[in-house]
């Protein structure tokens, strides 16, 4: 049966960890099992590479040297592997406790636990079940978008990445070069900002409109990053949060509890029906169309014409 | 315990787990399986399993110098600790993907507007200590955020009434009847998944119902206590709302502009249309409530079925444009003809706007 490939990591990274001078690559191959077992020198070598990889993932610093006859020899060293002092009291380890479980992503949850887990063995208390000494609240990071993940990475690395996206309006999804600066989650959904290559600016790209794979590319970026990258501020104003102005509607008594919960103004005018002002942004026309019979706009003018037009498109059927 | 993440084995995260688990059981002779299960945040069953693996696990070149380490079912006891040098039992250093998982999660918890003030104040010390220790690994976690969001004065009083097993009576709007109803509820647990929820026993339904924190007008703490039946709790990683199979089907057919629908309806299938669209099936317990996406939709969709519901978003649409023949002639004398140079300029407009949100 072939070995485990934990097993084979673990023993790599303990002897890697535990030796005192540089290791060649045939005496970790004779001191593992696994590698002894894994026949031609070709498929060790891939093993070799890929698990050195993984190790760094895990965040082990693996150091190369060359010997005097030119052999490479690999060690974890140990000042630059431990961790520095940490001393945190119960309180502040049932808050990390609660952060560590909010993850739904399968990696990001795997290294909450993992940073959890080297705390923990640093000597984090562990007397109090977090979701005890927060009492109700359980909160939850969804990621349901599949191009979050090489998008993480590719934050993580600077990576140059090209994806296929389609535009919210638009029927077939273009190929886009983007250099990913950062993911920010707001109201449960992912957004990518980053430097659009084609368009030579700066653009929010909402994950769960990327079709097909990302792709990594070659490079370096080429436009600098900014200090602060603004994600949410963007999408607010799509949704119609930044508004810069006002409208007049009329609203019938009783209705549109949303409405009324915006208003900066509101005028009962005792024919059943109320007047009311609010804050008039992207996206305004079409939410009040929902409210059908129940809401007239009276001002100003171009919402009032966009709200009869929508209104028109659905009587005609 | 409730809600915790199922994963699968992965061997990166269990060589991460058992490299912490050799430096935490060096320091703890005979621990107990159920105690380190729980330091660990892991089932037993995986504990166990690592504990297969460990023994076959050494840290000489030479080999023959293996981790005697075992157990009895109950404690774990290491027979040769000094086989671990001490160079390879030090806690490691964190990983730059676990000071971002951490830390990203770390700062968003304490964005929640719920959360006790003395757990926000242990939890900003907490992410200061876990940078510095962190150093240069915790430089990527500021290319990922995470906002949530909660209505501050509605989440206390609702976590005050579990914590204090209370019945709590809100005034309750649901944007599918467009109405604000009464009802008392017995608080079960708060969510935070996007918004914030509440989940309760809903007295006036005798169900378990989810409220949205944002859409409670009003709520009171009431002296009654709290009584919910004993109910399983759902798993948090499913959608908070799923049709159940026996829900009446809707179909709509939506242009390129109406593609939206599919990101924010959990639907059973979405067909592609030659014109760039998608024919949309999905299914609610209640179809009525769809109204008000036919009527958002105005020229980029339409309801297919049932022809119900299609009729009266049609019969909503006459009545609403009737109101402004006569209560916006009456406002400012415009006429229809003025309506409809303004209708031109309303089609420039969204045409920006699309340009705007097609970003």
């Amino acid at each position: 049966m072939a070995i485990a490939k934990a097993e084979r990591l673990m023993n790599l990274a303990l002897c890697l960890l535990g030796t005192r001078r540089p290791l060649s690559k045939r005496e970790l191959r004779e001191s593992i099992e696994a590698y002894l077992e894994a026949g031609s020198d070709d498929s060790f070598n891939r093993m070799f590479e890929r698990d050195k990889d993984d190790l760094r993932e895990l965040g082990l610093v693996i150091e190369t040297v060359e010997n005097l006859d030119g052999e490479v020899g690999y060690q974890a060293r140990r000042d630059s592997n431990s961790l520095p002092p940490i001393t945190l009291d119960a309180e502040e380890a049932a808050a990390l406790g609660l952060a560590a479980k909010v993850w739904q992503q399968a990696r990001l949850a795997g290294a909450a636990s993992g940073a959890l887990q080297k705390l923990r063995a640093a000597g984090l208390p562990e007397d109090v079940d977090p979701y005890e000494a927060h009492g109700a609240l359980e909160p939850r990071i969804p990621v349901h978008e599949t191009a979050f993940e090489p998008l993480m990475l590719a934050c993580r690395d600077r990576r140059p990445v090209v994806f296929e996206y389609r535009k919210a309006t638009a029927a077939r999804p273009e190929p886009r070069h983007v250099e990913p600066w950062a993911l920010e989650c707001w109201r449960g959904h992912w957004y990518l900002a980053g430097f659009d290559r084609d368009r030579g600016a700066e653009r929010v790209f909402r994950l769960s409109r990327i079709t097909g794979k990302v792709r990594s590319r070659g490079g370096a970026f080429t436009a600098e990053v900014p200090d602060v990258v603004t994600v949410r501020e963007t999408v607010a104003s799509w949704a119609g949060e930044t508004a810069d102005r006002s409208a007049l509607i009329r609203l019938r008594s009783g209705a549109g509890y949303p409405l009324r919960a915006r208003a900066t103004a509101v005028r009962e005018l005792g024919d059943g029906w109320d007047e009311l002002e609010i804050p008039y942004g992207h996206g305004l026309d079409a939410w009040l169309v929902e409210f059908g019979p129940d809401v007239v706009v009276l001002d100003p003018a171009e919402l009032r014409a966009d709200v009869v037009d929508r209104l028109r498109a659905v009587a005609k059927g | 315990m409730v809600g915790k993440p199922a994963r699968p084995a992965n061997a990166i995260d269990q060589t991460r787990r058992m490299l912490s688990l050799v430096t935490y059981l060096r320091e703890r002779p005979g621990a107990r399986i159920e105690d380190v299960a729980r330091a660990f945040g892991i089932t037993e069953d995986e504990l166990v399993s690592d504990l297969d693996v460990l023994p076959m696990c050494g840290t000489s070149f030479r080999g023959g110098d293996l981790l005697d380490i075992d157990t009895d079912g109950e404690r774990i006891w290491w027979h040769n600790p000094a086989a671990l040098g001490a160079e390879a039992a030090e806690p490691l250093r964190l990983a730059a993907d676990e000071a971002t998982a951490l830390l990203v999660a770390a700062r968003a918890v304490a964005t929640l507007p719920g959360l006790r003030e003395s757990d926000r104040q242990a939890l900003l010390r907490a992410t200061a200590k876990v940078e510095a220790a962190a150093g240069e690994a915790a430089g990527a976690s500021s290319r990922l955020s995470v906002t949530f969001e909660s209505e501050g004065g509605v989440f206390a009083d609702v976590d005050r009434a579990i914590s204090e097993r209370r019945r709590l009576w809100i005034r309750y709007y649901s944007p599918a009847r467009d109405e604000v109803t009464e009802r008392e509820i017995d608080p079960i647990r708060l969510v935070s998944v996007g918004h914030t929820y509440v989940e309760a026993w809903c007295r006036r339904s005798e169900a378990r119902r989810t409220f949205r924190l944002d859409r409670v007008a009003e709520i009171k703490i009431l002296d009654e206590p709290s009584a919910p039946p004993e109910i399983e709790l759902r798993d948090l990683s499913e959608a908070l709302v799923q049709p159940a199979a026996e829900d009446p089907e809707v179909v709509v057919e939506v242009g390129p502009g109406g593609r939206w629908v599919a990101e924010y309806y959990p639907h059973d299938s979405a067909e592609e249309l030659p014109d760039g669209g998608l024919r949309i099936t999905l299914r609610t317990p209640d179809p009525a409530s769809l109204r008000r996406l036919a009527l958002r939709l105005g020229p980029d969709g339409r309801i297919v079925s049932p022809q119900d519901l299609a009729d009266s978003a049609r019969r909503a649409a006459r009545e609403a444009l009737a109101a402004y023949d006569e209560v916006v002639t009456a406002y400012d004398g415009l006429d229809a003809r003025l309506g409809a140079s303004h209708a031109a300029g309303g089609v420039q407009e969204r045409q920006y706007d699309r340009q705007e949100r097609g970003l």
